[in-house]
């Protein structure tokens, strides 16, 4: 167990750092989503009265949808890196290393959720201008959806680029799925107004129930929270999903290549 | 120390392309502290049983134990005494020299004091002790090559694998990692099975095997090798090569190979060559552009077992003679 913590946090660490040497990637994450909510914001502001939120501006109604996404694309696309560890050869000297296959995939996991969590909350500070104001209790259940959703995405991610022959290959995969999917959450739109067939889109895709436990902090306490059967579902979902991806990805580093028979 | 035994390794078809055999049916011993090398041609299935060997990839058939562990059923215990440096790169480029070091640490769970002087250590032959906060990225070819044995020298393997290490260092930071890596195999008692096409490399190991078509062809001491094709030949270059060799064979009974552009007449005892030489050229002046007496090297073994001019029996006749 020790040695589990020692080996995932020593890898988990050298993804921080390599995050932090490169400046552009840091700026970049960070603006880019925080251009998104300010245009898309300004644009769609005038025109969003959906029934029973006539209280609620377009940019506060975006906002935890703008965080979602960069838990979501931050995490994801870090784990893109698992590609580039392997094209460079520092993975081989990885998996030859007496460590368990389960500490290599929370070693990257557990660094790419650390990197979205640094962007995402930087993006925390405008939450006062927006009129939230977050309890205490509220900031923790805040964070674990962050942790949860950062876990569940990168190992997603990891599941997908192992088996990758190029990061171009992983990028149009990720904008053909990932994209609808965020936008099918009820990030962009309020679920309320759709066809009743994209509705059970909406409830199958674990980016919606992702995006639940993060949104509701913001406007309930935690006694509210853990009495009410939608947010427990959502966070059931969201567990459930993170250990999959997880189980998933382990199951994959453990198998290796073999020859078939002569 | 490592045993291969039967192994076959057979990479499944596509819809395009037919399943492709690797290795077939090898069986080798690298004894315990023995330096080995491993070679053969481009295709020959090194790589291959590289991979298979450092546990990244599960053969078809047959059975390998390092350490006295079985590689498939335990690789776990397997990396444990086992270390293994590949051709292409395996530190973090982005990181600094102590920081890659670091990682590879707890990766084999090596801590505290023990760290410390292991790490001393391993740099203490190196040139990297005032480089230890560059970045990998920043050094020169050779540096990094030495980044990356002194990270796995660290962890103490009693086993280690090397896939051409030298690749792309210039002549002398080949020389000085091949000189460390002697050094330190003696001191420590390793045993080390390094592939490699460079035969400037294997004159000082214990053990040389050449493979071909996944198979192995000769394994033996540098010494026996070398002998295999006796103490001279008689190199010629020649304008039409085929034509020639055909001349000598008919004209003068020799038993002469043509190996890329060269006539080559191996075998040849002590003292019979200069007078062959002679001869040779007496006769066929004008269709000879040069001719040489050559000392046999382990490329020269190398060329002679894996070159495909020649027919199996006679292979078999060589590997009986190697004692393989």
């Amino acid at each position: 167990m020790s040695a589990l913590i020692r080996v995932a946090a020593a890898l988990a660490k050298r993804e921080f750092t390599r995050f932090i040497r490169q400046p552009q990637r840091v700026i970049g994450t960070v603006a880019q989503p925080l251009l998104f909510w300010l245009f898309l914001g300004a644009g769609f502001g005038g025109s969003f009265r959906p029934a029973g939120m006539e209280n609620v501006s377009y940019l506060e109604y975006f906002y935890p949808g703008v965080m979602l996404m960069m838990m979501l694309f931050a995490s994801i696309f870090s784990s893109i890196t698992i590609i580039e560890d392997r094209d460079a050869g520092f993975l081989q000297g990885v998996l030859v290393a007496p460590v368990s296959r389960l500490a290599i995939v929370l070693g990257k996991v557990v660094g790419c959720t650390s990197i979205a969590m640094v962007q995402t909350l930087i993006f925390t500070i405008a939450a006062p201008f927006l009129g939230l104001h977050l309890g205490f209790g509220s900031l923790i259940l805040l964070l674990m959806g962050f942790v949860l959703t950062g876990i569940g995405f990168s190992a997603l991610g990891f599941l997908l680029a192992w088996g990758m022959k190029s990061t171009s290959a992983f990028h149009a995969v990720m904008m053909v799925f990932l994209m609808p999917l965020w936008m099918l959450s009820g990030a962009l739109f309020p679920l309320g107004n759709v066809p009743q067939a994209l509705k059970f889109v909406m409830l199958a895709n674990p980016v919606s129930h992702a995006l639940i436990i993060i949104r509701a902090p913001f406007y309930y306490g935690p006694e509210a929270l853990f009495g009410d059967g939608h947010y427990l579902t959502s966070l059931a979902v969201t567990i459930t999903w993170a250990v999959l991806c997880l189980g998933l990805s382990m199951a994959r580093v453990n198998k290796r290549e073999k020859g078939v028979a002569a | 120390m490592i045993t291969i035994e039967n192994l076959t390794h057979v990479y499944p078809g596509t819809r395009k392309l037919a399943p492709r055999t690797a290795i077939s049916d090898l069986t080798l011993e690298v004894k315990d502290g023995e330096f080995a090398i491993l070679s053969g041609p481009n295709g020959s299935g090194k790589s291959t049983l590289f991979r298979i060997l450092c546990g990244l990839a599960l053969p078809s058939s047959g059975k390998v134990s390092v350490a006295g562990f079985d590689l498939f059923a335990q690789p776990a215990k397997v990396r444990e005494v086992m270390g293994v440096v590949f051709q292409s790169p395996a530190v973090d480029k982005h990181l600094s020299v102590a920081e890659n070091l670091k990682i590879h640490a707890d990766l084999y769970g090596l801590g505290g004091a023990g760290f410390t002087r292991r790490r001393d250590e391993a740099l203490s032959w190196t040139d990297l002790v005032d480089r230890l906060d560059q970045q990998v990225a920043t050094l020169s070819g050779g540096l990094a090559r030495q980044v990356e044995l002194a990270k796995v020298l660290m962890t103490d393997p009693k086993v280690l694998l090397l896939d051409e290490p030298t690749t792309g260092l210039d002549p002398v930071s080949r020389r000085n990692f091949l000189d460390a890596l002697h050094k330190l195999q003696k001191q420590r008692g390793m045993t080390v099975l390094m592939t490699s096409h460079v035969f400037a490399e294997a004159d000082d190991v214990d053990r040389v095997a050449i493979m071909r078509e996944g198979k192995l062809l000769a394994h033996d001491t540098p010494t026996a090798l070398k002998a295999m094709i006796g103490t001279e030949m008689v190199v010629i270059q020649a304008k039409d090569t085929e034509g020639l060799a055909a001349k000598l064979r008919a004209e003068m009974g020799l038993a002469v190979r043509c190996i890329g552009d060269e006539v080559r007449l191996e075998e040849t005892e002590n003292g019979e060559s200069l007078p062959l030489l002679e001869k040779i050229l007496e006769r066929y002046r004008p269709e000879v552009q040069s001719i040489s007496i050559k000392q046999p090297g382990l490329d020269d073994v190398f060329v002679h077992v894996t070159s495909k001019a020649v027919p199996d029996h006679a292979l078999a006749i060589d590997l009986k003679r190697t004692g393989t």
